[in-house]
C-alpha cells in the first residue's frame, strides 16, 4: 500500500477513528489495533515476510529481557552478538548474498579461475534494512544499559512494526519510540494539524516534484548516449530532486500520520541542499540513518576524539557502510566514498565549522559566500546522486565522462518549466529554512489565506502528479 | 477532535464536489468505450468480420469498405490482453463471425500489462464495456470511480476536448476512428517518427504472454470455424527506421511460426509495402482516411 494511493487514503481514516473512537480508552488494546494494522499494511505488500519482521521482533525482545537478567559481561556480550547475528544474517542473506557470491566470482575470474555458484532469485522484503536497524538499536541500547528492556511484548511488536514508518523509515530509535507505545496517547487538535500538513506537504513532494522529476530521469539515464553535457547535467539535477522528493516525502508522510495517532517521529530531513558543506548536508539529509551510523558506529570507533589517521578511518567506514546499507551495488559503495572523500577537508579545517546555525539568520536573500557555499555542497551531491542512480560503475562512469565534456556548455533539451519549478521550490525552503518544514505557516494571520495556501497545494497534486512510481527507498 | 472532523470534512467538500463532477462527466457522456459497446450489440447478428487491435487498427481500417458485414472494435492503446476479454466476451453473440482481424504491431507482442497507457483505461474498459478485468481487484477503489482513475489534468482536457469537439466520441457506427484526415509535414512526421519510436521502445523481446493470448485467441476462433488474420498495419518508413530491426525480426518469425502451427490463420504484412505513400499517414505510424481506405481494400480483397 502506497502513502499515495487511493487505498491509503482509505486505510489511514479508518485507522484513524477507530484508533480514537474504538480502541481509545485501553492501551493495551489500542497497541493490539496498531500491531494488526501494521501487519495488515505490510501484508499488502506481501505477506510472506510477515514472518520475518515477527522474527526480528521476537529475537529482540527475547534478547531484551534476557539482558535484563544478567550482569555478566561475557552473557551480556553473547547475547548481543545472538541479536546481530539473527538480525544482519537475515539482511545480509536476503539483500547482500548475490552481490558476495557475484563478487566472489568475478575476483576468482581475475585468478583465471571460475567459481562455481549460482546466484538465487531473491527477493528483497520491503523495509528490511529500516526495521532491521530500528529493532537493533533497542538491543544494543539495552546491552549498553541506556534503557530499560520492556518486558511488554506488545508494545515492542508494535513498535517494531508500526506502519507509517515500517517501510522506509525514519529508522526511530526505541528510545523515543518505544516509550510511546507504553503511555497512554492523548488527542492534540495542532499536533494532529500539524500531521495532516506533513501528510499534505509530502504527498507534493512525492507526486510533483519526484514523479515528475522521475519521467525526465528516467529518458536522460537510460538514454544517456544521445544527450549532450549540459542536458545531462539537468538529469543529475533532476534525480536530485527526484531522490529529496520521493524520500523526505515519504518521510512527511510517515511523521504526519504518527502525529494523527498520537506519536512523535523524528524529524528525517531538514532543507538538505541548503547545506554549506558535506557535514551539514549529513545533518540534514535522512537524519535517522546517519545519526544511526553516528551513534552504534562512528563513536563506538572513537570519533573524533581519536587521532586524525583513525577519525579519517572512521569517516570512511561509516560511508562506506551508509553506501553498502543502501544497496548490493558498487555504485553505492562508491557514493559514500565520494561524501567521505568530500568530508575530508572539513577535518583540516580549522576551526572546525560545524554549520549548525541558520544560514544569513533574518536575512531575506543570501550572502554570495553562502550562495557559493551551498552550491559548491550542492554540486558534490549532485555528482556522487549519478552513482547511486546509474546501473553500474561503467554506467555512472560513462555519465559522468559525457557530462563534463565540451558540450556541458551547450544548451540544454530538458523542461525549462521544470527546472523554473524546482527553483521557485528552493527558493520557498530557503524563506522557510528557520522552520521544522515548509508548510509551517502559522506565521501567516488570515485563516482564510492559510487554507487558500493548503487548497494552492491540493490542486497543485492533483493537476500537476506525475505518473505514479514506485518509492525509491523501498528497495532498500 | 469533533473540530478536527469538522475541519477535514468542510476542506474536503470542494474536492468532493470536483469528484463528483468529473464522476458525472465520465458516466454521462458517451465515448468510444460507451459507443463501442453499444454498437457491438446491433452488429451482433449480422457480423462477419470483427477487427480487434490498437490505434494501427481503429483509423487504418474501415469496415465500410470491406465486402462483408464488419465492425472495427480496436481502440486506441487496445492490448492484446484486452483483444483477448473483448473477443471472449463477444465470441458467442456473433453467430456469423468469419473473420477475426487481428493486429500485430511493434508493441504488441512485448507490451506488459499495466503500463502507463492502460493503467486507466482498464477501468473504463471494465465500467464501460462490461468487461471482467481480472487486472482489477473488486476492492480496488477506482473500480467503482472513474473520476479517480484518471489525473485531474487529463480530465480537464478530456472536457475541453468536449467542449470543443461537441462529442468525445471518435469513431463512425462500424466502430472506425474517423478523426484522422490530414498528414503532417514531412519535417514534423520525421520528428515524430523519432519521438513516437522511442515511445514504443520497451526494450523488452519476452512475447511469450502475449504470444500465449494470442495462441488461446487463435485457439477459440479454431472452435467456432473462424479464420484469424493477423495483420502487420502499414507505418511510414521514417518510423520503421527509428525501429529496433532485430526486434522487428523477432515480431515477425513469430508471426511467421503462428501462421504456421495453426491452419486457421493467415497473415498480411504491410509494414515494407511501398504502396502505402506519405501523404496516407496522419503522422509517422498511423493511416489516414485515404490510407485506412487503401488498406481495407488490401484486406478486402485478400479475404475474397
Amino acid at each position: 500500500m502506497l502513502f499515495n494511493t487511493i487505498d491509503f487514503a482509505i486505510f489511514m481514516p479508518i485507522v484513524f477513528l477507530l484508533y480514537w473512537f474504538v480502541f481509545k480508552k485501553n492501551i493495551k488494546v489500542q497497541n493490539l489495533f496498531l500491531l494488526f494494522v501494521s501487519y495488515f499494511f505490510y501484508a499488502c505488500w506481501d505477506w510472506r515476510f510477515l514472518g520475518l519482521i515477527f522474527l526480528s521482533s521476537l529475537v529482540d525482545y527475547l534478547v531484551g529481557l534476557s539482558l535484563a537478567k544478567t550482569e555478566q559481561k561475557l552473557k551480556r556480550k553473547v547475547l548481543l552478538v545472538m541479536s546481530l547475528v539473527a538480525n544482519l544474517g537475515v539482511l545480509g542473506f536476503f539483500k547482500y548474498y548475490n552481490f558476495f557470491l557475484e563478487s566472489f566470482q568475478d575476483v576468482f575470474l581475475l585468478f583465471g579461475r571460475s567459481l562455481e555458484s549460482s546466484s538465487l532469485n531473491i527477493l528483497l522484503p520491503v523495509g528490511i534494512s529500516f526495521y532491521t536497524f530500528q529493532t537493533l538499536s533497542y538491543t544494543i541500547d539495552v546491552y549498553r544499559k541506556r534503557m530499560e528492556p520492556t518486558n511488554n511484548i506488545l508494545s515492542f511488536f508494535a513498535f517494531v512494526s508500526f506502519f507509517p514508518q515500517l517501510v522506509a523509515g525514519p529508522i526511530e530509535r526505541a528510545s523515543n519510540l518505544l516509550p510511546q507505545f507504553e503511555r497512554k496517547r492523548l488527542f492534540d487538535y495542532a499536533k494532529s494539524i500539524d500531521g495532516l500538513r506533513l501528510i499534505l506537504l509530502g504527498l507534493f513532494k512525492k507526486m510533483v516534484i519526484a514523479d515528475n522529476c522521475a519521467i525526465a530521469v528516467n529518458e536522460i539515464f537510460t538514454h544517456h548516449a544521445e544527450y549532450n553535457g549540459s542536458t545531462l547535467f539537468f538529469g543529475a539535477f533532476f534525480f536530485a530532486f527526484q531522490i529529496y522528493g520521493d524520500f523526505s516525502g515519504y518521510s512527511d508522510i510517515a511523521i504526519g500520520s504518527a502525529r494523527l495517532l498520537g506519536f512523535d517521529l523524528m524529524q528525517n530531513f531538514n532543507s538538505p541542499y541548503l547545506s554549506r558543506n558535506l557535514g551539514e548536508f549529513w545533518r540534514r539529509w535522512h537524519i535517522s540513518l546517519s545519526t544511526w551510523f553516528r551513534d552504534y558506529v562512528y563513536i563506538p570507533l572513537g570519533g573524533n576524539q581519536v587521532s586524525k589517521a583513525k577519525w579519517i578511518r572512521n569517516i570512511f567506514v561509516v560511508f562506506l557502510l551508509s553506501g553498502f546499507w543502501h544497496g548490493a551495488n558498487w555504485t553505492f559503495i562508491i557514493w559514500g566514498f565520494i561524501h567521505a572523500l568530500f568530508f575530508l577537508p572539513l577535518i583540516f579545517q580549522k576551526p572546525h565549522k560545524n554549520n549548525k546555525d541558520i544560514a544569513d539568520k533574518g536575512k531575506l536573500l543570501p550572502s554570495v559566500k553562502t550562495i557559493f557555499q551551498i552550491g559548491s555542497t550542492f554540486l558534490i551531491v549532485l555528482v556522487a546522486w549519478v552513482f547511486f542512480r546509474a546501473d553500474n560503475v561503467s554506467h555512472a562512469f560513462m555519465y559522468l565522462g559525457s557530462m563534463f565534456s565540451k558540450s556541458l556548455f551547450s544548451f540544454p533539451t530538458v523542461s525549462r518549466g521544470l527546472v523554473l519549478f524546482l527553483i521557485v521550490y528552493m527558493v520557498f525552503e530557503w524563506l522557510q529554512r528557520d522552520k521544522k518544514h515548509i508548510l509551517e505557516i502559522d506565521f501567516i494571520k488570515s485563516k482564510p489565506l492559510r487554507i487558500g495556501v493548503y487548497y494552492c497545494l491540493v490542486f497543485i497534486i492533483f493537476y500537476f502528479a506525475g505518473d505514479t512510481q514506485p518509492f525509491i527507498y523501498f528497495q532498500f | 477532535m469533533k473540530k478536527l472532523l469538522t475541519h477535514i470534512c468542510l476542506f474536503l467538500i470542494p474536492i468532493f464536489v470536483v469528484w463528483t463532477l468529473a464522476e458525472v462527466f465520465y458516466r454521462t457522456v458517451p465515448n468510444n468505450y460507451t459507443f463501442k459497446h453499444e454498437q457491438i450489440s446491433n452488429f451482433n447478428d449480422d457480423a462477419e468480420v470483427l477487427i480487434l487491435g490498437d490505434s494501427h487498427t481503429f483509423y487504418g481500417i474501415n469496415p465500410e469498405w470491406l465486402s462483408l458485414n464488419a465492425y472495427n472494435l480496436s481502440n486506441v492503446s487496445q492490448t492484446i490482453y484486452f483483444d483477448k476479454l473483448l473477443i471472449e466476451k463477444h465470441i458467442n453473440h456473433l453467430p456469423k463471425l468469419k473473420h477475426l482481424i487481428l493486429s500485430v504491431e511493434y508493441t504488441t507482442l512485448s507490451q506488459a500489462d499495466n503500463t502507463q497507457e492502460d493503467i486507466w483505461r482498464k477501468y473504463f474498459y471494465s465500467a464501460q464495456m462490461d468487461l471482467e478485468v481480472p487486472l482489477i481487484s473488486w476492492y480496488n477503489p477506482k473500480k467503482y470511480s472513474l473520476a479517480l482513475a484518471r489525473k485531474l489534468n487529463k480530465t480537464w482536457h478530456t472536457y475541453k476536448d468536449f467542449k470543443k469537439e461537441g462529442t468525445l466520441i471518435g469513431c463512425d457506427v462500424k466502430g472506425w476512428g474517423n478523426t484522422y484526415l490530414s498528414t503532417l509535414d514531412t519535417s514534423e512526421m520525421e520528428y515524430l517518427a523519432k519521438v513516437v519510436a522511442k515511445k514504443h521502445e520497451d526494450s523488452s523481446m519476452d512475447f511469450r504472454l502475449n504470444t500465449e493470448r494470442i495462441q488461446s485467441i487463435i485457439d477459440l476462433c479454431k472452435e467456432r470455424d473462424i479464420e484469424v488474420l493477423l495483420v502487420n498495419m502499414p507505418v511510414s518508413q521514417n518510423y520503421l527506421n527509428y525501429l529496433n530491426p532485430e526486434k522487428l525480426q523477432k515480431i515477425q518469425a513469430t508471426c511467421e511460426a503462428i501462421i504456421k502451427n495453426n491452419p486457421n490463420v493467415r497473415g498480411l504484412n504491410f509494414l515494407r509495402n511501398s504502396y502505402f505513400k506519405l501523404n496516407d499517414f496522419q503522422d509517422a505510424d498511423h493511416l489516414n482516411a485515404q490510407g485506412a481506405k487503401k488498406c481495407t481494400l488490401l484486406i478486402d480483397e485478400f479475404l475474397r
